[in-house]
């Protein structure tokens, strides 16, 4: 790793098309979210092989989402996908279900583990005890605050994900939200949660995928980046799922060029076309809150905070 | 026979639930459980409600189910040997790694696995177990098929809410409320409770049930009035299948409650599982209908009231 990690997620082969991936390091493939999901990489085993030795030959590396709701009917699958993951040479699983981190520990850890943004994790103990069963990461809750964070992968020994731009995974549940119609006879699927929603209650905004809950605004660290890389956070992640193309591609090459300046020393700021990036694809304003302790839409910064027009 | 648990959100609700036919209650420590402070209870409370618990051949279970911060798990420690060291052997435990803290500093101890865990597979049973705890609570929507598996295999009991909410995501992966309204309040023995966090605090603003509209990309209105199901729930007809699956607890939730409406649902409960019990083969649901859509009715009374000021607190900018 050349000082910092930058992961992008994408979903499907939709979301990787037009997306420039020169400003990643790694990306993560597929959705937790929903295995009806187009093409998801989850659920389409096949495309496993051909993406993670693309983007090897590309020197990035390549994590394999898993579902993050897996019932029991679903286990089989997160079998067969733990199997595909590691046989078609993927560097880590994102994991968000307990149960799924035991099966991949009884597999015999065929791939590590980064503990996604559901898997709850808040303590260093409960850190310590995915650490002992295979994590080698961790993204803390999206509640824990940058401060928390610091101890607990300190404490735990285990690196330390952080996300520093898109929507705050929020929400998730197995049922969906979009349709009207169980979800193997509505038409609305699997188009639906591709399509932008959201859900606005005066002065509350979300984004709904169907299955899952997501911020409104993006969160979005860029005017702090000096302090995560004083803090000692190596790893950071663009949320790619469901956005646009050029979203993923220019969010990608702001942070690629803020986070080398950080990372190099010296002084630090905000330029323009950084900012001007950021705000355009961030419609309903920008947030940070919860790293800083108060409620997650809060904007916590000198430079940004009047990219939110509702604060 | 199934163990009958519910909740005591006071002195005086332990009592009614034990007066009227419970054979457990859990209540929550001050700044640690799934509930804001005014339902949770200190420790000289505690203390106590475990004598009464103690005095009546009872069971009282503790909840520190929330997802504290690094830095309070000294707190942790601190407050489960005091309580320990006052007889207390009972707990109900969200975090993975403050379960197996306690299960290695106190072997003795019987940990259960919150419903914040959102244990929804066999294997998730068996992680938990693994962690140390000797019963997991299943998620709100597990199916009986799965409840019957976990029972087979993960050799852990099981426990099954029959009076709570649904949450509109899964309950114990949602942080809604907290994105909208968050504080951080540190009480005098150094815990915070998070207001807004219902994972780390327990106080939940409940924005799901506000009133949303669902609009496209350009803000052009899909929907007005769009639901974010967050149902509660009463189960009775259920109860007899519960019973025959094994499971080892059945669980009424519901410390926000007035005491009277929880020592109505406990009396319900008691003589409804006592009544199969004695006679599975002829036990009929029809009879109980009517009783139960009358607390029904006062629970959804309650419930729309409580709801409406949770919003309200939550809209309000601090």
């Amino acid at each position: 790793m050349h000082g910092f990690e930058l992961i992008l997620s994408v979903a499907s082969p939709r979301e990787f098309e037009g997306t420039d991936l020169a400003p990643y390091d790694a990306v993560c493939l597929g959705s937790p979210y929903c295995r009806r999901v187009e093409g998801n990489y989850a659920e389409e085993l096949g495309l496993l092989p051909e993406v993670v030795s693309r983007l090897h030959a590309a020197g990035k590396r390549a994590y394999v989402a898993t579902p993050a709701v897996p019932r029991e009917a679903d286990l089989p699958l997160v079998e067969r996908l733990v199997d595909a993951a590691a046989a078609a040479g993927a560097d880590a699983l994102e994991i968000h279900n307990m149960g799924v981190l035991r099966i991949v520990r009884e597999k015999g850890r065929l791939v590590p583990a980064h503990m996604g943004a559901y898997a709850n994790v808040y303590t260093h103990l409960a850190a310590g005890v995915m650490r002992d069963a295979g994590a080698v990461r961790v993204r803390p809750n999206a509640e824990v605050t940058l401060e928390e964070m610091a101890i607990l992968a300190r404490e735990a020994r285990v690196e330390a994900e952080l996300l520093v731009h898109g929507k705050i995974p929020l929400g998730v549940t197995d049922r969906c939200f979009l349709l009207t119609e169980p979800e193997e006879s509505d038409p609305k699927c699997p188009s639906a949660c591709g399509e932008v929603h959201w859900l606005t209650s005066r002065q509350w905004v979300l984004k709904t995928v169907g299955k899952g809950v997501l911020s409104g605004r993006d969160m979005c660290l860029l005017e702090h980046l000096p302090r995560l890389v004083r803090d000692g956070f190596r790893v950071f992640r663009v949320e790619g799922l469901y956005e646009t193309a050029s979203y993923r591609s220019e969010i990608g090459a702001v942070y690629r060029e803020a986070l080398s300046r950080a990372f190099a020393g010296g002084s630090f700021a905000v330029e323009d076309r950084w900012a001007g990036a950021v705000r355009r694809h961030a419609p309903r304003g920008l947030c940070n809150g919860y790293c800083f302790g108060t409620a997650g839409r809060k904007y916590v910064g000198t430079v940004l905070q009047d990219a939110n027009p509702e604060v | 026979m199934a163990e009958l648990l519910a909740s005591g959100g006071s002195m005086e609700m332990v009592r009614a639930a034990f007066g009227n036919g419970a054979d457990a209650v859990y209540v929550g420590a001050r700044g640690w459980s799934r509930r804001r402070g005014q339902y949770e209870m200190d420790d000289a409370a505690i203390v106590e409600a475990a004598r009464y618990a103690r005095s009546a051949g009872k069971i009282l279970r503790v909840a520190f189910n929330t997802l504290p911060a690094s830095s309070e798990v000294p707190l942790f420690l601190a407050r489960t040997d005091a309580l320990h060291a006052a007889g207390i052997r009972d707990f109900i435990l969200t975090d993975p790694g403050l379960m197996m803290a306690l299960k290695n500093r106190h072997p003795d101890t019987i940990l259960h696995a919150s419903v914040g865990c959102t244990i929804i597979n066999t294997q998730d049973a068996l992680f938990y177990k693994e962690a140390g705890a000797s019963q997991v609570v299943a998620e709100c929507r597990m199916s009986k098929e799965t409840m019957r598996k976990i029972k087979e295999e993960a050799g852990v009991g099981l426990e099954v809410l029959v009076h709570a909410t649904t949450c509109y995501t899964l309950l114990g992966r949602c942080t809604m409320s907290s994105y909208t309204k968050h504080e951080q309040r540190i009480d005098e023995q150094g815990k915070n409770h998070f207001p807004g966090s219902p994972n780390r605090g327990g106080l939940c603003y409940r924005i799901c049930l506000s009133d949303w509209d669902q609009v496209g990309p350009a803000g052009e209105l899909e929907a007005s009035g769009v639901e974010l199901p967050n149902r509660a729930y009463f189960l009775a007809d259920d109860i007899p299948e519960l019973i025959d699956l094994g499971v080892d607890t059945i669980k009424i939730q519901g410390r926000e409650y007035s005491v009277p409406l929880v020592g109505q649902m406990v009396r319900f409960y008691r003589e409804l599982i006592d009544a199969c019990v004695r006679d599975r083969a002829g036990f009929r649901m029809e009879p109980w209908r009517e009783r139960m859509s009358r607390i029904v009715a006062d629970r959804d009374a309650e419930r729309r009231e409580k709801t409406a000021g949770l919003i309200g607190e939550g809209r309000r900018v601090h």
